[in-house]
């Protein structure tokens, strides 16, 4: 098999290649900022007039709560009472089980074919 | 470019025949330790305790373990696949032997982008931790760029000068932020005479069940991330085949042991609802243990952590990106060794730009999550990679330097939580997930139909190896 | 102006040496070495001149 001679790439396109991943690379990072999708937030749920046993505190809580800077129950209230919501749907479960398989599944296969490029030019054909 | 062709006879560029400069080979495996370990550390002085948020302290204590299994298989495989690839570009390059070109390429991209965003993460928690001393000091509203810019440029400074003085600054640093914490459990837990610790009052039942520790796994892996940065500084260890898995399995040893005093120390002192949100949780620690040097070891401790963590990040990144660039997965510019200070210089120059902007500009949390997954999509490619290696070379084909046991259990095992990993940041992180996943898949949709043109094909494949079985 | 401020404009000015010193050696670096020298960099060196893989 002959061997595979690389064209030369010019200078321009060259610059243009880093442009081109450095811009689909920042887009990762801000799109899901624009479409708002940010990731999960806690959410409290202080009650009216906290008190230490109302949200579960023992003495010795309180007391690292006070040597923590929080003096009074309704200062660590919110804190106490945050709490992520895990919840989820199958759907969403199934395009992310999709997505991450579909990725490898691809990048395999396309490895696949250009690493047996690779061996039959290194190697030389069987 | 030179007329070295690593299929020639006489100019094969390898050795005596053909190469003038390369990078230098003076690094033990102490430094190895220092760059893995100096790496991650920084998790263990703040970041780590997310888990606590995401699943109470026993969720964050299960993650820490199940986590520490995952690198353990991650140590074990780098370091048998690393001893006998020792190249820079680490991963990158055994992807490129063992599975095919484009998976590398995608290999390369976790790796730069990965440690190019810890370095910025890594770079605001400095401004971020200044701006708390001038506040402790009583000035209010410093300017935290200043002080981000400066570590950044430091660091680059100092990689850019050379490895050995990189890596031996990280080295001392690191030692000294992993004594703090040793310093801080012995002085809580033995000699204190009237221990502060308070397990049995502060400890809670499971908050969201079991689900919180799958949950946890998500910031579980900010006890151990970058420990596979080791396999980066292949080209550059006086005796890799020896130093690599030496310092790699010394250094998740380290680790195990640091993730999970941290963890004692810190649920004894602090409420879980506090710890999960806490922003530098050993200071804190520090600062409820009542003893004023054990602030101030644990303040120094953290900075030291960010700047460790920031300048193997560096070291790191550029590696990759020299190697992609040595190769023609990107453009042959990156390729060029300083002649004097035999460091990637133009491949450092080039990531100190964007790590600026990612420090300035972004968001630390997309910037964390951003980090994770890619480090997780790296770690979801190498039990693929061992067994493949295993498969197209078997043990009695090529000499390891180390051979990991039980084959092919670590692989399976490291699939498996990859999985468990994946679905606990889709339960925080789920379009992050899906909008990283896209990036990959357009980039190698490109890379494979465009940019593969430019990249010789043999040429690629420099380990001296023989045919691999089944090709 | 107190201590704070003076660090400031020290970071501020420390980054700008330690960057300009970077941007002074590479250009100097570039001009007084051939692209072919600085870029005959290998992979693969080590294997090639320490031991022969046996089969």
């Amino acid at each position: 098999m002959a061997n595979y001679i690389p064209p030369v790439q010019s200078k321009i396109s060259q610059i243009i290649d880093v442009i081109v991943l450095l811009v689909l690379a920042v887009g990762a990072l801000y799109v899901p900022l624009f479409l708002n999708l940010v990731g999960s937030a806690q959410t409290s749920n202080v009650p009216d007039n906290p008190t230490w046993e109302g949200l579960g505190q023992n003495p010795t809580m309180v007391e690292k709560w006070n040597e923590l800077g929080y003096a009074t129950a309704a200062d660590a209230a919110e804190l106490i009472t945050a709490r992520f919501d895990y919840s989820f749907s199958i759907l969403n479960l199934l395009v992310m089980i999709v997505v991450v398989v579909g990725y490898y599944a691809i990048v395999l296969r396309f490895s696949g074919k250009e690493y047996r490029e690779v061996i039959s030019e290194k190697f030389g054909d069987k | 470019m030179s007329n070295t062709d690593i299929t020639s006879a006489e100019m094969d560029g390898m050795g005596p025949k053909g190469t003038k400069l390369g990078l230098a080979r003076v690094l033990g495996p102490a430094h190895i330790w220092g760059l893995g370990v100096g790496i991650v550390l920084v998790g263990e002085y703040m970041g780590w305790n997310f888990a606590v948020g995401k699943g109470g302290a026993y969720a964050a204590l299960l993650a820490c373990w199940f986590a520490g299994i995952l690198y353990s298989c991650v140590a074990m495989i780098d370091s048998e696949v690393t001893s006998t690839v020792a190249a820079a570009g680490g991963q990158y390059t055994q992807a490129k032997h063992i599975v095919g070109p484009l998976m590398a390429f995608n290999v390369g991209l976790y790796l730069v982008f990965a440690y190019t965003m810890l370095e910025a993460a890594n770079a605001i928690t400095f401004g971020f931790l200044i701006d708390t001393v001038a506040g402790m000091t009583g000035h209010e509203g410093l300017d935290q760029r200043p002080f981000i810019i400066l570590s950044i440029m430091f660091l680059a400074w100092l990689n850019y000068r050379g490895v050995l003085a990189t890596l031996t600054f990280s080295l001392v640093i690191t030692a000294f932020a992993f004594c703090a914490i040793i310093a801080l459990f012995l002085s809580t837990a033995v000699f204190m005479s009237d221990s502060p610790l308070r397990h049995v009052e502060l400890m809670t039942d499971l908050p969201y069940g079991w689900l919180g520790v799958l949950a946890a796994m998500h910031f579980g892996l900010w006890y151990y991330l970058g420990i596979e940065g080791t396999c980066q500084a292949a080209e550059e260890v006086r005796s890799p085949a020896r130093a690599l898995p030496f310092g790699t399995l010394a250094g998740i040893m380290t680790l195990l042991i640091a993730a999970t005093l941290t963890w004692y120390v810190s649920v004894g002192l602090m409420p879980w609802e506090y710890l999960g949100q806490a922003g530098v949780p050993l200071f804190d620690a520090a600062r409820l243990s009542g003893s004023m040097t054990l602030m101030v070891l644990l303040g120094v401790g953290t900075m030291f952590a960010t700047l460790a963590s920031a300048n193997g990040c560096i070291n790191d990144a550029s590696r990759a990106w020299f190697a992609m660039g040595r190769d023609h997965y990107l453009p042959d510019w990156f390729g060029a060794v300083h002649p004097k200070f035999r460091t990637p210089y133009r491949s450092i120059i080039f990531l100190v730009p964007i790590a600026l902007v990612f420090a300035l500009g972004a968001p630390l949390d997309q910037v964390i999550t951003f980090s994770i997954l890619s480090g997780l999509l790296g770690y979801t490619f190498m039990p693929m990679n061992v067994i493949l290696f295993r498969r197209k070379w078997p043990l009695d084909t090529i000499k390891r330097g180390y051979e990991h046991p039980f084959h092919p259990i670590p692989a399976i095992i490291l699939l498996c939580l990859c999985g468990v990993t994946f679905f606990a940041v889709f339960l925080g992180y789920g379009s992050q997930l899906v909008a990283m996943l896209s990036f990959y898949i357009i980039v190698s949709l490109w890379f494979h139909f465009w940019r593969y043109r430019f990249v010789r094909r043999a040429a690629q494949f420099t380990m001296p190896w023989p045919r691999p079985r089944g090709y | 102006m107190d201590i704070w401020n003076v660090m400031e404009y020290t970071a501020w000015g420390l980054s700008i040496v330690f960057g300009l010193y970077i941007v002074i050696d590479w250009i100097k670096t570039d001009s007084t070495y051939s692209e072919e020298e600085l870029m005959s960099s290998r992979e693969g060196e080590l294997e090639a001149m320490t031991e022969e893989q046996q089969l």
